[in-house]
C-alpha cells in the first residue's frame, strides 16, 4: 500500500512550477534535504544491486531477502524522517498522511517481516521489495533533482508512470506476506497478550492483521486513483508547457 | 429612518444570492439571516455565514447592522456551513450511548462474552462500584446539559456527530468489555486502592458540576455574553485561581479516577486521549481570554496548574 511513489506528497516537488506562496525551504533546509535524498537514493541503489548480485551468485531469485535485510531495515527506517521533515515545514507536504505512510512501511519491514522469521523466505518478500526498490530510487531522485531546481522529464515520467505497475505490485506482495504470516502468528501468539492478566486488557496480533489485510481494500483504490490523477495534471501540464516553448 | 440595503453574494464565485432592500438599521446579522432563508430556504440560518470580507471571520449575529463597517448599501459575503445539528441534540446522542453500551456489557447481555457468561454477574464488587460510577457520570452530563449549559452556538456541523459518536461509543464498548468481562483481574491494592480511587472520581465529579454551575451564573439566561470567570463561594471553584478551565482538569481527575479504581489499560488510554483533547481545547480558551480581556488574571494556566 505504500509501494507507490508517496502518492499524496506535494507532488510537483520543490520545482518551483507552481505559484505557491508557501515559504519553502531555506538554503540550509535545501542543503540538508539534498543530502538527504541523495543519501536515500544511494541506500535504495545499493539494495538494488544487492538484489541483482545475489540473484546471480544464487542463481534463483528465492530467499534473497537475507542478502539485502540490513540495508532495507536501515533506510527504510530512516525514511522515519520525513516525518520529521512535515513537522518542521521544510517539506510542504502533510504529516498525517506521510506518517501513515512511512509507518506502515516501518511496519511491514520489523512487525512483519523482521519479526515472522519464517516469511522471510517467501516469494512476496522479494514481490514488494522489488516494488519499493525501484519506487524509492525514483521517488528519491525526484525529489534531489526538483530541490537543485534541475528535474529531467524522463525522472518526472517515471515518477508518475511506473507507479501504475509498481503500486499494485508492492500492494500484492505485501498483503500475500501478511497472509503467510498468519498461521505462524496464531501458533506463537506473537505480539499477542490474553486475560486474564493485571493490565485488564488484550490484544490479539493474527486478528489485528487481518485488519490490517482488510484496510487494504478502502485505502488502496483511493491512493491509486490519487496518484492516477496526479499523473493527468502533472504530466499534461508538462505537455502544455513543452509545446508552449 | 434611513434605511439599508443589503446585498447578499458568494463568498467563493462572487455571484449575487440576494438583494435585500429597506433593511431597519438596527437589524441584526440574524434578522438578516433570516430574510436571506426566505430567498434561499434550503440554507437555515444556522448554516449560513455571513462577512464582511470573503475569507473574513463570521459576523456574530448580534451584531446590528448600523455598527458595522459598511455604507448604507451593505455587500455581505456568504459561505454555506453544511448541513447542522444542534449542540444539545449531539450531546445528548453521544452521552446516550455509553450510558446504554456500558450496561450491555454489565449485565453480560449475549453475545459479548461466551454463552456461559450470559446474564451472569460479575463476583467483584469494585465491578459494580465501577458501573454505578460511569453511569451515575453520563446521567449528569445528560443532565447538565439538558438544565445546566448553555451553549454559545446553537449548532455544529453535522458530520461531528458520526466522529463524535464514533469515539464517545467506541471508547465506552472497550472499555466496558474489559471491566465487565468474566476474567477481569480486580485492582491489586485491593480495597485501599478502590477507596482512594472512588474519593478521587467523586471530588471531581462535584468539581466539575461546580465549575458548570458556575460557568452558567456567569451567564444570563439567552444571552452569548462572556465574561471572565471567578471563584465564587464554593470551593471546589478556587482552582479558577490556578487555570482557566478546571472543568477540564476535574474531568481528567475523574478519569484518572476511574482508572485507579478499575486499573485497565483502556481506560487510561480513554483518560490519556481525553486530556490531550482537553488540553488543546483549554490552551485555545486561554488563548482566546487572553485576547479578549485586558485584566486577565496573569497567574493562571490553561489546564494543570503551573504547567499545562
Amino acid at each position: 500500500m505504500a509501494a507507490a511513489g508517496g502518492g499524496s506528497r506535494a507532488d510537483n516537488g520543490y520545482g518551483g512550477q507552481q505559484a505557491r506562496r508557501r515559504k519553502g525551504p531555506g538554503a540550509l533546509a535545501t542543503g540538508y534535504l539534498v543530502i538527504y535524498n541523495v543519501v536515500m537514493t544511494a541506500g535504495w541503489l545499493v539494495i538494488a544491486v544487492g538484489l541483482v548480485r545475489a540473484y546471480l551468485a544464487k542463481g534463483s531469485y528465492h530467499s534473497l531477502y537475507y542478502s539485502i535485510e540490513k540495508p532495507l531495515k536501515f533506510f527504510q527506517t530512516g525514511a522515519l524522517l520525513e516525518i520529521l521533515h512535515c513537522a518542521l515545514g521544510i517539506v510542504p507536504s502533510s504529516v498525517v498522511l506521510t506518517a501513515f505512510q512511512v509507518m506502515s512501511r516501518v511496519f511491514l519491514t520489523w512487525a512483519v517481516t523482521h519479526s515472522v522469521k519464517e516469511v522471510q523466505t517467501e516469494d512476496s518478500v522479494l514481490l514488494f521489495v522489488v516494488a519499493w526498490t525501484i519506487t524509492e530510487i525514483i521517488r528519491y531522485s525526484f525529489y534531489t533533482f526538483s530541490l537543485l531546481n534541475h528535474l529531467p522529464y524522463l525522472i518526472k515520467w517515471a515518477r508518475y508512470t511506473l507507479f501504475i505497475v509498481l503500486y499494485p505490485m508492492g500492494v500484492s506482495g505485501e498483503l500475500l506476506t501478511i497472509y503467510a504470516a498468519l498461521p505462524f502468528v496464531r501458533q506463537s501468539g506473537l505480539y499477542s497478550i490474553s486475560l486474564p492478566n493485571k493490565y485488564n486488557f488484550s490484544f490479539d496480533y493474527y486478528t489485528f492483521l487481518i485488519l490490517v489485510m482488510i484496510s487494504y481494500i478502502p485505502i488502496f483504490p483511493q491512493l491509486y486513483f490519487h496518484m492516477l490523477h496526479q499523473r493527468r495534471k502533472v504530466l499534461s501540464h508538462t505537455e502544455e508547457h513543452k509545446k508552449s516553448e | 429612518m434611513k434605511h439599508y440595503e443589503v446585498e447578499i453574494l458568494d463568498a467563493r464565485t462572487r455571484d449575487k444570492l440576494c438583494f435585500l432592500d429597506k433593511v431597519e438599521p438596527q437589524a441584526t446579522v440574524a434578522d438578516i439571516k433570516n430574510l436571506f432563508s426566505k430567498a434561499h430556504p434550503q440554507w437555515y440560518p444556522a448554516r449560513q455565514s455571513l462577512r464582511l470580507d470573503p475569507k473574513g471571520r463570521s459576523l456574530k449575529d448580534e451584531d446590528v447592522l448600523q455598527s458595522l463597517p459598511v455604507g448604507t448599501t451593505a455587500t455581505l459575503y456568504f459561505r454555506d456551513l453544511g448541513a447542522q445539528i444542534s449542540w444539545v441534540t449531539v450531546f445528548l446522542t453521544e452521552y446516550a450511548g455509553p450510558l446504554l453500551i456500558y450496561l450491555l456489557f454489565y449485565f453480560r447481555v449475549p453475545f459479548l462474552y461466551g454463552p456461559r457468561y450470559d446474564f451472569t454477574a460479575s463476583r467483584h464488587r469494585v465491578v459494580h462500584l465501577a458501573c454505578c460510577c460511569h453511569s451515575f457520570h453520563y446521567v449528569k452530563r445528560l443532565l447538565e446539559t439538558l438544565f445546566v449549559h448553555r451553549f454559545s452556538h446553537g449548532t455544529m456541523p453535522l458530520r461531528n456527530i458520526f466522529k463524535n459518536c464514533t469515539y464517545y461509543w467506541g471508547f465506552a464498548a472497550w472499555m466496558a468489555y474489559y471491566i465487565n468481562h468474566p476474567l477481569y483481574t480486580p485492582p491489586a491494592y485491593g480495597d485501599d486502592q478502590v477507596k482512594l480511587a472512588l474519593a478521587v472520581f467523586l471530588f471531581c465529579q462535584l468539581g466539575n458540576f461546580s465549575i458548570h454551575v458556575a460557568l452558567r451564573n456567569l451567564r444570563p439566561a439567552g444571552s452569548k455574553t462572556r465574561k471572565i470567570p471567578y471563584p465564587t463561594r464554593n470551593p471546589f471553584t478556587w482552582l479558577f485561581l490556578l487555570v482557566s478551565c478546571p472543568n477540564y482538569t476535574y474531568e481528567v481527575g475523574s478519569w484518572i479516577g476511574f482508572t485507579i479504581m478499575t486499573q485497565c489499560l483502556p481506560v487510561a488510554l480513554f483518560s490519556l486521549v481525553g486530556f490531550v483533547q482537553m488540553a488543546i481545547w483549554a490552551q485555545g480558551k486561554h488563548r482566546s481570554y487572553l485576547r479578549e480581556f485586558r485584566d486577565y488574571p496573569p497567574l493562571r494556566s490553561p489546564i494543570i496548574p503551573f504547567l499545562l
